[in-house]
């Protein structure tokens, strides 16, 4: 627990000093959305809503990606990951301060991205903003639970910023079925579906335990 | 860390070669010999025949990528590197059948579904994990070789196999229907089927061990390769 505290905690702060991950995740979403709505059939906003979640998602995996891409690569410099290996602590513990981080930084990104959205596709995510925002933290949390594990191993390989989305896109299909589904149920008919709802908590949950225990063999130096 | 490098399944795989090789031939012979002889189906013709390729691929890519993650876990677990070449090995020889697989079933989906590509659980979710493991591929290629590529393909094989029912349920949420005949649970096979499926699939079962063991062998001489390699290199720098 004091470790998961601690890597959290350094990594919020060496975050605020930089500030480098946060306005590129930010910046990036944003972009992400500006080209998505560009992309659309001009002219009338009607055919909108029925694809709207996707595109909402598809900004903030993009985001996602960009900001744990960096989550390691700041270890690298002065050998601190090595550091952190060292730690007399369970490596599961530095795994979930880490994701802990690359949540929050999500969370942040995820909120101001929806907000811009909301106007630029015109649509109502104001009036369900409570549960749209529990959707958003339930799939936050299975990408960065599956993220940061596998930008663990990506920032250790040839060409590492393309690795990590190659190797997670795979493996989200899941996650984004379940998070598209419920915020489009949130959108439709104001609440989201139970399965889409179990999907998500389901996968947070498996990745959550998997990433915990195998990061001991990820962080193995 | 076990350095040996004859390992035992290096053995086994090399002493199975010539044995799997002789009764591959053979099945393939009797496998060809009986779907020929099989009886055009009612409604579909001959064309229902790729079932005697199609369905044993997907078998054999199932297991391959089973093997890899059990190969993976292994060597988490016991650090012994011949685990780490059962994975890889496994991981290509199933990625090999998944591709035969994935090639078969549009050909017949055309002409029965009228449409190659629909969005059907099972195939949905054998192709993402074709994805997977050239994923799989990737990473290892882009890793260098040694004990932490090892563990790295081996936590990413694991997940790769975790995904398999949570992919099961996403598609079925996505509102895919289950379009694939069911075969063996309706056992509608009819008469005169039975055989030469169970033909292609002992001949597909052989064939993945076949090329699984010529696939462990090459592991093992390109791991003794590197190790020489470096040995050399030490010397020159002495």
């Amino acid at each position: 627990m004091n470790a998961l505290r601690a890597v959290l905690w350094k990594d919020l702060l060496s975050e605020w000093r930089s500030r480098d991950r946060l306005p590129a995740m930010l910046v990036f979403a944003l972009l992400t959305v500006v080209v998505l709505r560009f992309s659309q059939p001009s002219g009338s906003l009607a055919g909108n809503s029925a694809t709207a979640p996707g595109l909402l998602w598809v900004a903030y995996v993009f985001a996602a990606v960009l900001g744990m891409n960096r989550a390691f690569a700041l270890e690298l410099e002065n050998d601190a990951l090595a550091g952190l290996a060292l730690a007399p602590v369970d490596r599961g513990w530095i795994f979930l301060g880490k994701a802990a981080a690359n949540l929050l930084l999500l969370a942040l990104a995820q909120v101001t991205t929806a907000l811009f959205f909301a106007i630029l596709f015109d649509v109502d995510l104001l009036s369900v903003a409570g549960p749209f925002l529990g959707v958003a933290l339930l799939g936050a949390l299975g990408l960065t639970a599956a993220g940061t594990l596998f930008a663990g191993i990506s920032v250790r390989t040839r060409y590492h910023e393309v690795m990590l989305p190659l190797l997670l896109f795979p493996l989200l299909v899941p996650l984004l079925v379940g998070a598209v589904q419920a915020t489009a149920g949130l959108l439709g008919e104001g609440r989201a579906g139970t399965g889409a709802l179990q999907l998500l908590v389901v996968y947070d949950g498996v990745f959550l335990i998997a990433s915990f225990l195998l990061f001991e063999y990820v962080l193995d130096e | 860390m076990n350095d040996r490098a004859d390992t035992s399944l290096e053995r086994m795989a090399r002493a199975a070669q010539g044995p799997a090789g002789a009764l591959l031939l053979l099945l393939t012979a009797v496998a060809g010999f009986v779907i020929v002889r099989a009886p055009a189906d009612v409604v579909q013709g001959v064309l229902y025949k790729i079932l005697f390729v199609h369905a044993p691929a997907a078998f054999a890519a199932y297991l391959g990528f089973l093997l890899t993650a059990v190969g993976g876990a292994l060597y988490l677990w016991r650090n012994d590197e011949q685990w780490d070449r059962l994975a890889v090995a496994s991981a290509e020889v199933g990625l090999l059948f998944c591709t035969l697989n994935i090639v078969t079933g549009p050909i017949w989906a055309k002409a029965a579904w009228g449409k190659p590509w629909v969005w059907d659980p099972r195939l949905v979710v054998t192709a993402l994990l074709w994805v997977t493991y050239l994923a799989y591929g990737l990473l290892r290629s882009f890793s260098e070789p040694g004990p932490r590529a090892a563990r790295f393909a081996a936590v990413y094989g694991i997940a790769g196999v975790l995904l398999i029912p949570l992919n099961y349920f996403a598609i079925d949420l996505f509102g895919g229907r289950a379009q694939h005949p069911e075969n063996l649970q309706r056992a509608s096979l009819g008469v005169g089927i039975a055989l030469p499926f169970l033909a292609g699939m002992l001949a597909m079962l052989v064939a993945f061990l076949y090329l699984l063991a010529l696939r462990l062998e090459i592991e093992g001489l390109r791991v003794r390769r590197d190790r020489i390699d470096h040995e050399n290199a030490l010397e020159d720098s002495a």
